[in-house]
């Protein structure tokens, strides 16, 4: 029993994980907390969903919303950030929160405002491993979220556009005289970051087989809690941060119900901004530890 | 020395990280007096004012406000006993008005809940308004009082400072490098304002560069160096005094060259 | 008056108390993400007094914004020694837990919504507004006003000149909290029926937003941004959805052009000279 929820816990972790990555972008490169993300992951979820009940294929479907997520957060990215780079520190913030309310409404005019249920074009199957059941997509959802998270990291420590990165991380100025493309660089850290938001928006209306103009709010929101927990800035930290979360939500739903949930993951996240705000695993993107 | 300095640093040490940046540093001020503090760059000397007014809290050694221990008083008492600062990078507050700017530190005078809810821009005529209105007449900026502060001349910013240290009516006043950045004409009302302000009462510890400037003005120099007190004498002899050259020149060189420079 | 003309304004009077009680803070420099929270804590409480207690709405109204300030009182020591990014953060985590708590005390009807007995009409509710108005208006213009936006602006120098920056700083975020629960207490009331995820963190953002859109260097800003909000969907007459969208949108465009907003001292002193003109002129 504990070990199917702890299984079940991981596999929605990764799902919040993937998110997390997405807002550790942002937040420990530019310091800049991107409410945009629940927008993008909502979009995401619901263009997956409005793309199969079409009729389209998954190979079509998938690649098309990543783009759209690429697409949507370069935007963001024009209209917020690099507009207000040295105003008020509160700006980016503010023009993000108006980013997630256009996108939720949007999609509510679109689509309206039930939940929608995912007809899957593939046979859902499942592995068995001892007592645990798990669900092969979930399974697949886990496996990807690890991989494309790895991935990044390598790029972020290896490769030159990965030292571009952590030189703006340290300090922008500094990184433009010393000849990086801060203005070429920071866009492709977004669309990364809106691949990965939309990623999460694809596996979590696939898994779970739902798709709703509000479950950014619902689902992605609480990619906040798990970067802060994880340690902001901390790529490996968005990742233990987010199946931290995905571990206590599905605990918290089977001991104490549906409605202990947001009082489990914002609890944590509180407890972590009062008693130690650099998370879990601290870390600091430009130094590298990611 | 008959009488009790009102400001006494004894003994005082800091250090950041690993570095000592104040090492043992012991000086008095008399009531009255007009001391200079000088120094190379990286010396200490704006450290030093940072840790009389209490920005940071000194790791060894007193500091003494007219008798009174205040070495672990919090920064804000500091002011409200009657010690004043103004800063070598300007701070004015941007959102504020320079009149608004100014009428900040007249808190420090009546530290309480009456005090905060002074309503000083309710009616045009408060008299805490009144007040720093004329304060700023005074030192010739009556006609900015109702611009923001973003934008204005240097030498207007740092006569604002001053204005709104003055406002907290301190006995002592810390001035950090006052004639910096400032033409001859400007530099000259300062000294006159600086001399007004003296003739009043009110203590001054300043630090400069500009040795006329010193010269004309205070009575005893204090130097520093590398965080410590390596001379104190008067503003003639500080350039024969062999270390205060080493300090600045290296060994074996004249002060003239400073003062021709 | 029409009944809906009555309803359109009761919803401005709200809208305009929960301005005010963002406001306070912003200008303090504190980003206040979890205002519903404190809201929902003024509604259930006042709900709860009349509901359980037998107590008349306009007394239960202003128990419950004392109780809300105290609990914001409370809540400053830990969230206070945030700043910044942080500060917002940890509010909007405050709100969620509120929220989510308050979802699971079926003495207050939980998930279902709590239904509230006594009403309160129009002209309660915009005196409450007038009187929120009026007591911020004179709160901002004393030393507090001045103080508050002086710890805003530089931390180091507000304490250098003698202000008690943690003392301020809290006291902007008590009186927001209380003014945030009064507003709720009245919705409360009017509406006679609440429910906890009404009170979400998109609410919280809304009225940021439009505080921010109003403009938060004087004090008549949020009354603007409270007013272009509520009543930009009367104008449009489109769907609620798209009066949403067209807010989100002029957040960008003013985020992009004017991030101050649009009242601000610059604006308040050209407005004032043109009524009045200078005595060179009149000369």
């Amino acid at each position: 029993m504990l070990a199917q929820q702890l299984v079940n816990g991981l596999m929605l972790g990764s799902v919040y994980a993937l998110v997390a990555v997405a807002f550790t972008l942002t937040m420990g490169i530019l310091k800049f907390l991107n409410f945009s993300i629940p927008g993008i992951f909502m979009i995401a979820g619901m263009c997956t969903w409005a793309m199969l009940k079409g009729g389209a294929s998954l190979l079509v479907a998938i690649p098309a919303v990543l783009l759209l997520g690429a697409l949507l957060s370069y935007g963001v990215e024009r209209v917020t950030w690099r507009q207000m780079r040295g105003g008020d520190r509160f700006v980016p913030l503010v023009s993000s929160m108006a980013f997630l309310i256009l996108l939720e409404n949007l999609a509510l005019i679109a689509w309206g405002s039930d939940q929608q249920r995912l007809i899957l074009p593939f046979q859902s199957t499942s592995a068995r491993i001892g007592d645990v059941v798990v669900g092969v997509p979930q399974l697949v959802g886990l496996a990807l979220a690890v991989a494309v998270v790895w991935t990044l990291d390598r790029v972020l420590r290896r490769t030159r556009i990965g030292r571009a990165v952590r030189s703006i991380a340290e300090d922008a100025e500094t990184a433009t005289l010393l000849g990086v493309a801060v203005d070429r660089v920071v866009p492709l850290v977004f669309a990364i970051g809106g691949i990965f938001t939309a990623l999460a928006g694809v596996l979590f209306s696939l898994n779970y087989q739902q798709a709703s103009p509000f479950m950014g709010e619902e689902v992605a929101l609480k990619g906040i809690s798990a970067m802060v927990v994880g340690g902001m800035g901390n790529i490996w930290g968005a990742i233990l941060g987010g199946l931290a979360i995905g571990v206590v939500e599905t605990a918290a739903i089977h001991w104490f119900g549906a409605r202990a949930v947001d009082i489990a993951v914002y609890g944590m996240l509180l407890a972590i901004l009062f008693g130690r705000p650099t998370g879990l695993l601290g870390g600091d993107l430009a130094k590298g530890r990611a | 020395m008959n009488a009790r300095p009102i400001l006494a640093l004894e003994a005082v040490s800091k250090s950041f990280g690993g570095l000592r940046v104040i090492e043992a540093l012991s000086f008095a001020v008399l009531p009255g007096e007009r001391v200079a503090l000088i120094g190379p760059n990286g010396a200490g000397k704006t450290t030093a004012f940072d840790l009389i007014t209490g920005v940071y809290p000194v790791d060894a050694g007193r500091i003494l406000l007219d008798g009174a221990d205040i070495t672990r008083l919090p920064a804000r008492k500091r002011i409200r006993a009657g010690l004043a600062r103004t800063f070598q990078n300007i701070r004015l507050l941007p959102h504020l008005t320079v009149l608004e700017n100014a009428m900040v530190a007249q808190y420090a005078r009546s530290p309480s809940a009456t005090g905060m809810l002074e309503p000083v821009n309710l009616t045009g005529n408060n008299r805490w308004r009144r007040e720093a209105r004329a304060a700023l007449g005074e030192a010739g900026l009556a006609q900015y009082a109702e611009e923001p502060t973003g934008g204005m001349p240097y030498g207007i910013q740092k006569r604002i400072e001053l204005v709104r240290a003055l406002l907290a009516h301190p006995r002592v006043l810390l001035l950090d490098e006052p004639a910096a950045g400032l033409n001859p004409a400007e530099t000259e009302a300062l000294a006159a304002q600086l001399e007004r302000i003296s003739a009043q009462g009110v203590t001054l510890l300043v630090i400069e560069h500009d040795m006329h400037f010193i010269g004309a003005f205070c009575r005893r120099v204090v130097v520093l160096n590398f965080g410590c007190k390596i001379a104190e004498c008067d503003p003639d002899a500080v350039g024969d005094d062999p270390r205060v050259r080493e300090a600045y020149l290296g060994a074996d060189t004249g002060l003239e060259a400073a003062h021709a420079a | 008056m029409s009944g809906y003309l009555e309803g359109v304004l009761v919803v401005l009077a709200i809208n305009v108390i929960l301005a005010y009680a963002a406001f306070l803070p912003i200008v303090a420099g504190q980003l206040n993400l979890g205002i519903a929270g404190f809201m929902a804590t003024g509604a259930y409480l006042s709900a709860y007094l009349t509901n359980a207690h037998g107590w008349l709405p306009l007394p239960a109204a202003l128990a419950a914004t004392i109780l809300t300030a105290a609990l914001g009182l409370v809540v400053a020591f830990p969230i206070l020694r945030t700043r910044g990014i942080y500060l917002a953060l940890a509010t909007f985590a405050f709100g969620q837990v509120v929220v989510a708590t308050i979802l699971n005390l079926d003495a207050v009807g939980g998930a279902a919504g709590y239904p509230v007995a006594t009403h309160l009409g129009f002209p309660a509710i915009a005196a409450a507004a007038a009187i929120v108005f009026v007591t911020l208006y004179c709160l901002f213009h004393t030393r507090f006003g001045l103080s508050v936006t002086a710890v805003s602006d530089d931390e180091l120098v507000a304490d250098q000149m003698g202000l008690s920056v943690r003392g301020l700083q809290t006291a902007a975020f008590t009186i927001g909290a209380g003014v945030a629960g009064l507003a709720g207490a009245l919705q409360a009331h009017h509406f006679n029926y609440i429910e906890a995820q009404h009170f979400n963190v998109l609410l919280s953002i809304y009225v940021v937003l439009y505080v921010l859109l109003g403009g938060t260097q004087t004090i008549y800003g949020p009354l603007l941004g409270a007013a272009v909000f509520t009543l930009l969907p009367e104008v449009l007459r489109g769907s609620a959805q798209w009066r949403y969208v067209i807010f989100a949108a002029l957040i960008l465009a003013l985020m992009t052009w004017r991030p101050q907003g649009v009242v601000t001292r610059g604006l308040l002193r050209r407005l004032v000279e043109w009524r009045r003109p200078s005595p060179a002129e009149a000369a």
